[in-house]
């Protein structure tokens, strides 16, 4: 466990070695780490802590605040916006067809406004925005993510 | 005939917009090298004759904002883009840095050279990774000009990550400082202790836009549209039960009705057909009824006769055939979950309207949400807060809305 842990630091540590080690860096040091591993869990938010030498409970504080850095399943998450506008052009149906197909890669998270709206309903993959969505787009997307 | 392009590109722009071309075709490269060739004191001069207001839903003087900056003490000071666009219906600061990144950084780039800043910040929500990287590429070809870097001013892209209270200035301030982003107790404000308590400036996209295009033409040329209140042109995004959704460039003063029925704007109400209501603003905004609609035009003036504002520039666009207990509910859920739980009457008072509109009570507990809604106006720490209970008030005021329930 303890090898396992030293070398979750040793690989934190490598990808935040270039970023200053100040207090306001944190914020882009979560965003690496969270690209890199797709969840924020405790062993990964302690490294961080450590590396920029910022109190765990201070890093724990700032990473929980934000709904991007709740992804505790560490799989592709996919965002259908369920706000006003999306849910006006039929979101709850890109819901369940996201949900549908689910498998073992993917956690489909509601999200608030995504700042879409001109393309409603839509759906965003963490990389890009799916405009105008449909179930079938939804579905595809899943399947894409499961065979990568 | 009423839509402008001024701070979207016009249709037959042709050069990338990202490209040292489009700087050329705008007129931006122009803009930068007229202003930063004058005093700040000049430049600040033209930003307030100009009559251009905050565009992030505020309103506030520009000019006024500017001057308090560039007076304020410090040796350090700070200049942030706020593109944390997260205001429901509110997509125009996306659709401005997608169409034409460069003009709101010529503007971040020209107010850091008014109030002596150095460093810059665009703070840019996480969900918008693609603008992201536009605006990053934006940033590169304004330094291979020479008007970023260490002769200039150093910007710098912040990447939020899903908090739509880290749009309130100072939450946002506490978000780049790696803290949590709570806003906080106004004042003192951003003007004299903003980042790291130095004097900050801190503008929309769409506000630093309009420092672009002021720079690039003239005050003779920027005043040509708008009212007598408010001079120029607003971006408003047009969205839900229209044939047309999207953000459309409109002179201030341009009759609500219009921007809804104009064949080049929204192009008439669809769903049924039959507009039910407007919410104008975003989630704090105001429910228009269609007679009010009919009545106003897109100036503060006009609206804040009947209560209410642009806000953001949101249009959102209701057939006679939805259920607004059904959107005041969403807007309670909405607030309830983003507000930061940092002071009692929001944290408290976003509760206890979600289970008043949960439990159907809109039309039964009246006197009791008015005056929730007063204590939230009244005590809330900052604007999620005090404007929380808006769009919920407003229908109040509205029992003509109600049939649709």
């Amino acid at each position: 466990m303890d090898v396992q842990k030293s070398a979750m630091e040793t690989t934190v540590a490598a990808r935040l070695n270039d970023l200053v080690r100040e207090r306001g860096q944190l914020l882009p040091a979560l965003w690496r780490v969270m690209e890199e591993y797709r969840q924020l869990s405790p062993e990964l938010l302690e490294a961080v802590s450590l590396f920029m030498d910022i109190p765990y409970a201070e890093v724990y504080g700032v990473a929980s605040f934000y709904a991007l850095f709740e992804n505790a399943s560490g799989n592709t998450p996919m965002y259908v916006c369920t706000d006003v506008m999306c849910a006006l052009q039929g979101a709850e149906s890109l819901k369940e067809a996201a949900k549908a197909n689910l498998g073992t890669k993917v956690t489909v998270h509601e999200s608030a406004c995504l700042g879409q709206c001109d393309y409603a309903p839509a759906v965003w993959s963490g990389s890009h925005v799916l405009r105008r969505a449909t179930a079938d787009d939804v579905t595809a997307a899943v399947e894409a993510i499961t065979h990568e | 005939m009423n839509e402008v392009r001024r701070l979207l590109p016009g249709k037959q722009t042709s050069s990338s917009p990202i490209s040292k071309e489009r700087l050329v075709e705008r007129g931006f490269d122009r803009a930068l090298d007229y202003a930063l060739a004058l005093e700040p004191e000049e430049i600040i001069s033209t930003v307030t004759k100009s009559g251009i207001k905050g565009r992030g839903g505020a309103a506030f003087p520009t000019g006024v904002k500017w001057s308090s900056v560039s007076k304020a003490e410090g040796s350090v000071k700070y200049v942030v883009m706020n593109a944390d666009e997260s205001e429901l219906g509110t997509f125009k600061d996306r659709v401005l840095l997608e169409e034409d990144p460069l003009g709101a950084l010529v503007g971040l780039v020209i107010g850091a050279h008014a109030v002596g800043a150095k460093k810059a910040y665009c703070y840019i929500r996480g969900e918008y990774r693609e603008v992201e990287q536009t605006l990053a590429r934006a940033i590169e070809t304004l330094r291979h000009g020479g008007w970023v870097g260490p002769h200039g001013v150093e910007i710098e892209i912040r990447r939020g990550a899903g908090a739509y209270i880290a749009g309130e200035e100072t939450a946002l301030f506490n978000s780049i400082e790696g803290k949590r982003p709570e806003p906080r107790v106004k004042p003192p404000f951003p003007t004299t202790k903003g980042l790291w308590a130095s004097p900050t400036l801190i503008q929309n996209v769409e506000t630093l836009a309009n420092v672009a295009i002021l720079f690039a033409h003239d005050l003779h040329w920027f005043t040509a549209y708008g009212t007598q209140d408010t001079v120029g042109t607003k971006l408003v995004g047009l969205s839900g039960h229209i044939r047309r959704p999207g953000v459309y460039e409109v002179p201030f003063g341009t009759p609500m009705q219009e921007i809804l029925d104009a064949p080049e704007l929204g192009g008439t109400v669809s769903g049924s057909g039959r507009l039910g209501a407007v919410l104008l603003g975003g989630a704090a905004g105001t429910f228009l009824t269609p007679q009010e609609v009919k009545n106003t035009v897109l100036d503060y003036p006009s609206l804040g006769a009947i209560g209410a504002s642009i806000g953001s520039g949101a249009i959102m666009v209701f057939d006679d055939t939805v259920n607004l207990e059904w959107v005041v509910t969403k807007l309670a859920r909405f607030f309830a979950e983003e507000s930061c739980g940092q002071c009692v009457p929001c944290r408290i008072g976003t509760k206890r309207i979600l289970e008043m509109m949960e439990t159907g009570e809109l039309w039964t507990r009246t006197s009791d949400l008015r005056a929730l809604g007063q204590a939230m106006k009244d005590a809330s720490i900052c604007g999620l807060g005090q404007t929380a209970p808006v769009a919920l008030l407003s229908i109040l005021e509205r029992p003509e809305l109600r049939h649709h329930a």
